[in-house]
């Protein structure tokens, strides 16, 4: 009781703290003038994703708050479909994208060529470890969290190694290396930094195993399962309504995947496009990420830190890029084959 | 229109009987127009999908080139155990779940055809409600009655001290949900053979000493043989090509059935699409079997039980024994209706899934709207929604004429080339959806114009991916029509598009409507071949409704395939009332 009254005075002197610097914010650059003039006069924007469209509407929501004359069309498909189908229309020379927005930077450094030079006005203050390119940028960066369902779990597990022991057998879930390229940062991770035999240690817990974090994060909630790493943005909504989950950023160290975003040459909606991107890397619109939706930031010093990330404590992890591309084949058949997922 | 100018002035000339050539001149310009559609519409899409198949590339992308050509894609799908391990799964799933159909819908088309038990017509309307849930819909709601942790089945069976448990996490699981919910296709054909038998057969049967049960497994039963036979591949192919189930049932227990395996392939980073495609080519082999399978087990007999001679369908006095046909009856309804629907709405209004015992299921502060009041803040929900009719309406008025027009073709005229027709216009039902659609993307994105990003694509594709579900329902009311009707009209001087405009179109009109009805359903269910073809603009309640469970909110899914099976309610029951309401107007206009 005592703990909710305080987070309740906190959240509201967060509001006011909030409103008192909304004038102050608004003169956080979201470009020139004449971008902003000629982005409302274009009205409109279309904007491809591999993220969750519901977590999506809420930042297209946000972003009309402040420009509301800019009307975002969302398409969403999984990384491996939305990546097919921008591959397909920019051969037809149909790509109606002004925006694409992929969690696999593996798959979208192919696909650089498509897009045109873009930076956003805070550039410089963005950490360059999360580019694969100049013209790709951070807009989202997810980061895995390990949750469990307090109804089911007496005993919580503390670290990632503690994902090992017996007397969890059978009641993590996790999701499968093949899924893309958040997954593929986690399980890098588990080998890289937990050990070569951590998969196998794993996997002789039996898990459950899940195509995405997302019906994972639900299996949770149900109680499918009692225990599973998740990335962060994918339960910390249901924490929010009330779900009877706990989550921790595990003391080993935080997989982070940063997303790569850019705007093809052929944009119909260039300065739209611009403005959102802008926006989306913002300290504002970074900081609505990390706060509403669970995100981390890849800005070099971040404006604040998801509910129970201590900087000090937990140590964010980006995988090496090049090791991120050349690894990918050998060690995802490995790890289907530890884990015993039928390809 | 154009079609049916041209049909008319074939007729026409042919009526007329003096310009031979010019006749024949026609009647090719007629089979050659529909042949042309069809090529655009199934073979060209199927070529590519081939082609995709026997290379690496993107035919978009590296363009149509068959330098890369190989059967390499086949030999990996072939030697790899684990497609293997999916065909296996597949053949038991669907081969168990066509048993339990047969029996099913054997069942209650007797029920309600011969039998004198008590409200039949509901009994038959409650036959043929599983066709309008969408598959995704059903496993998500047998997830939550049947997960062997948390279903609700397990729940009530504890809080009733009971030790049963159940499992659908499993391949009986499949087998089961498959079963009950694919028996109306074997419904619909067996009871209308029922109803058209004529009984004197079963009366000499009984006559001459059989019970009652003898007659039916040695007469009855024979008898309608092609009609259990057709009901039978068709819910066996239909379910080789279902997602939703085997996704959500099959997916904890790592159970993989083809089309499960091929939409992994396709979602997979980076994604295997030609591989997927070659894989999906098996799938066709394995339907093109079973469908060439049919057309043997059927040709050379008759499917005659329609006589020039009047009778009524016996009616069989079940006594007391109507009760037990009755609450089968009630039961298959409580178990594929009442059970999943309850499930749905728990998972609907309820915040959170999570369910500690039964005593929690009624604890109403844990239910809420907050679920629905999420989806409607959704711009995408209503667009979905009107996008999703108007869909739908394209789809069962221009697929419903195209439809008439080949089926008409078919079966009551003797042009040359419309076997072939009659052929080409079969293949879709063997290609499953998710792969249909990369055939459709890769062979329209390219054609000038601006198909693509319009909802015309995607009517397009459902067009050509139900056809032949379309053209086979229309085929039996084109059987039904005796060609002596039709004679009649052509003796009394009328042309062949006034013979159809008279006779035929009145006579097959409720067979005409359900079809439309039926692509309506089907078109607003379907969700494989929208999910490459849709734009922000363009986007559909299947697509939604996908992303829902997707993005792994059992509360919004629950919510959405409520809205979504409310609406189909709604249209459907509409569209039947209207129709009514013509076929009435039709007959009195015809009295005067």
């Amino acid at each position: 009781m005592m703990s909710n009254k305080i987070a309740a005075l906190a959240a509201m002197v967060g509001l006011g703290i909030a409103l008192a610097s909304a004038p102050a914010k608004a003169e956080e650059n979201f470009g020139p003038p004449e971008l902003i003039a000629a982005a409302k006069a274009e009205g409109k924007l279309v904007y491809y994703t591999a993220n969750f469209a519901e977590v999506e509407q809420q930042v297209i929501k946000e972003f009309n708050k402040r420009f509301p004359e800019i009307k975002v069309e969302m398409v969403r498909a999984p990384g491996g479909q939305l990546i097919t189908r921008v591959k397909t229309e920019a051969a037809a020379g149909k790509l109606i994208a002004d925006v694409v927005d992929h969690s696999d930077r593996a798959l979208m450094s192919e696909l650089v060529d498509l897009f045109q030079d873009y930076a956003p006005p805070n550039a410089a203050d963005y950490n360059p470890e999360a580019q694969i390119s100049p013209k790709l940028w951070p807009r989202a960066t997810l980061v895995w969290s390990i949750a469990y369902n307090t109804e089911l779990v007496k005993d919580p597990p503390k670290t990632w190694r503690d994902l090992t022991k017996m007397q969890y057998d059978k009641q993590i879930g996790q999701v499968f290396a093949q899924s893309g390229g958040t997954t593929w940062t986690r399980i890098m991770f588990e080998r890289q930094v937990l050990g070569e035999d951590y998969w196998a240690k794993q996997a002789a817990t039996h898990p459950i195993l899940y195509p995405s974090g997302a019906p994972t994060s639900d299996a949770l909630v149900r109680g499918e399962i009692a225990i599973a790493p998740l990335l962060y943005n994918a339960i910390y909504p249901k924490q929010k309504e009330g779900a009877p989950i706990k989550i921790f950023f595990p003391p080993e160290g935080a997989p982070v995947n940063p997303y790569a975003t850019g705007i093809p040459k052929t944009a119909a909606h260039p300065n739209a496009a611009k403005l959102f991107l802008n926006w989306c890397l913002s300290k504002e619109g970074q900081t609505f990420m990390i706060k509403e939706l669970g995100n981390l930031t890849s800005l070099k010093e971040a404006p604040v830190y998801p509910e129970g990330f201590d900087p000090k404590v937990v140590k964010a992890w980006y995988p090496k890029f090049d090791e991120y591309v050349k690894l990918h084949t050998d060690w995802v058949a490995q790890w289907d084959k530890t884990f015993g997922y039928r390809q | 229109m154009a079609d049916a100018q041209l049909l008319d002035r074939r007729i026409e000339v042919a009526q007329s009987g003096v310009e031979g050539r010019r006749r024949n001149v026609l009647a090719g310009a007629w089979i050659a127009l529909l042949l042309a559609i069809l090529a655009f519409l199934v073979i060209y899409p199927v070529l590519t999908l081939l082609l995709g198949a026997l290379t690496d590339t993107n035919p978009v992308v590296d363009g149509l080139s068959l330098s890369h050509l190989s059967i390499g894609n086949f030999l990996t799908v072939l030697s790899n155990p684990n497609v293997a391990e999916a065909l296996f799964n597949t053949l038991v799933a669907c081969g168990g779940g066509t048993a339990i159909a047969v029996v099913i819908g054997l069942l209650f088309s007797w029920i309600v055809v011969r039998t004198n038990t008590p409200f039949r017509g509901f009994i038959a309307a409650a036959s043929i409600l599983p066709l309008f849930a969408p598959p995704l819909v059903a496993g998500v709601a047998w997830s939550i009655l049947g997960s062997p942790k948390t279903g609700l089945i397990n729940t009530v069976f504890k809080w009733a001290g009971l030790e049963w448990r159940v499992d659908f996490y499993s391949l009986w699981g499949l087998v089961f949900v498959f079963g009950i919910y694919y028996a109306p296709y074997v419904y619909m054909f067996t009871s209308s053979a029922l109803r058209n038998m004529d009984p004197s057969l079963e009366e000499a049967a009984e006559i001459s000493g059989a019970s009652a049960f003898s007659t039916l497994f040695t007469v009855t039963f024979p008898l309608i043989m092609p009609a259990i036979v057709s009901g039978m591949l068709l819910s066996f192919i239909v379910m080789l090509g279902i997602y939703g189930v085997p996704a959500v049932l099959g997916a904890p227990a790592n159970i993989n059935v083809l089309t499960t395996y091929i939409f992994k392939l396709t979602n997979w980073s980076p994604p295997l699409y030609n591989t997927a495609a070659a894989v999906a080519i098996i799938l066709m082999v394995v339907t093109g079997a079973l469908v060439y399978l049919q057309q043997k087990v059927l040709s050379g007999r008759s499917y005659t039980t329609v006589a020039g001679k009047a009778f009524r369908p016996r009616s069989l006095d079940l006594g007391p024994w109507r009760w037990l046909t009755f609450a089968l009856g009630f039961l298959y309804l409580f178990v594929v209706v009442v059970l999943p629907m309850l499930a749905l709405i728990v998972a609907a209004f309820r915040k959170f899934m999570f369910i500690r015992d039964a005593a929690a299921l009624f604890d109403m502060r844990a239910y809420s709207l907050m679920h629905f009041n999420a989806i409607f803040d959704n711009p995408l929900t209503l667009r979905s929604i009107y996008n999703a009719v108007e869909v739908g309406i394209i789809t069962a008025v221009v697929g419903g004429a195209l439809a008439f027009a080949i089926g008409y073709t078919i079966h009551r005229t003797r042009l040359p080339g419309r076997r072939s027709i009659d052929l080409i216009s079969t293949i879709p039902v063997a290609i499953p959806g998710l792969v249909v659609g990369v055939a459709y993307l890769w062979a329209w994105i390219g054609i000038p114009g601006g198909l693509y990003g319009t909802i015309w694509i995607l009517a397009l594709a459902f067009i050509a991916r139900f056809m032949p579900d379309t053209v086979k329902a229309l085929s039996t009311s084109f059987m039904q029509i005796h060609r002596e009707l039709e004679e009649a009209a052509w003796v009394c001087g009328k042309g062949t598009l006034a013979t159809i405009g008279t006779i035929v179109l009145p006579l097959a009109r409720p067979g005409v409507i359900a079809s439309m009805t039926l692509l309506f359903v089907l078109a607003i269910r379907e969700l494989g071949s929208s999910l490459f073809l849709y734009t922000s603009n363009t986007m559909v309640m299947s697509v939604l409704l996908l992303d829902y469970y997707e993005g792994g909110n059992i509360g919004k899914t629950a919510a959405f395939s409520l809205v979504q099976t409310l609406l189909l309610a709604v249209l459907i029951g509409g569209a039947n009332w209207l129709s009514r309401g013509a076929a009435q107007g039709g007959v009195v206009q015809g009295i005067k």
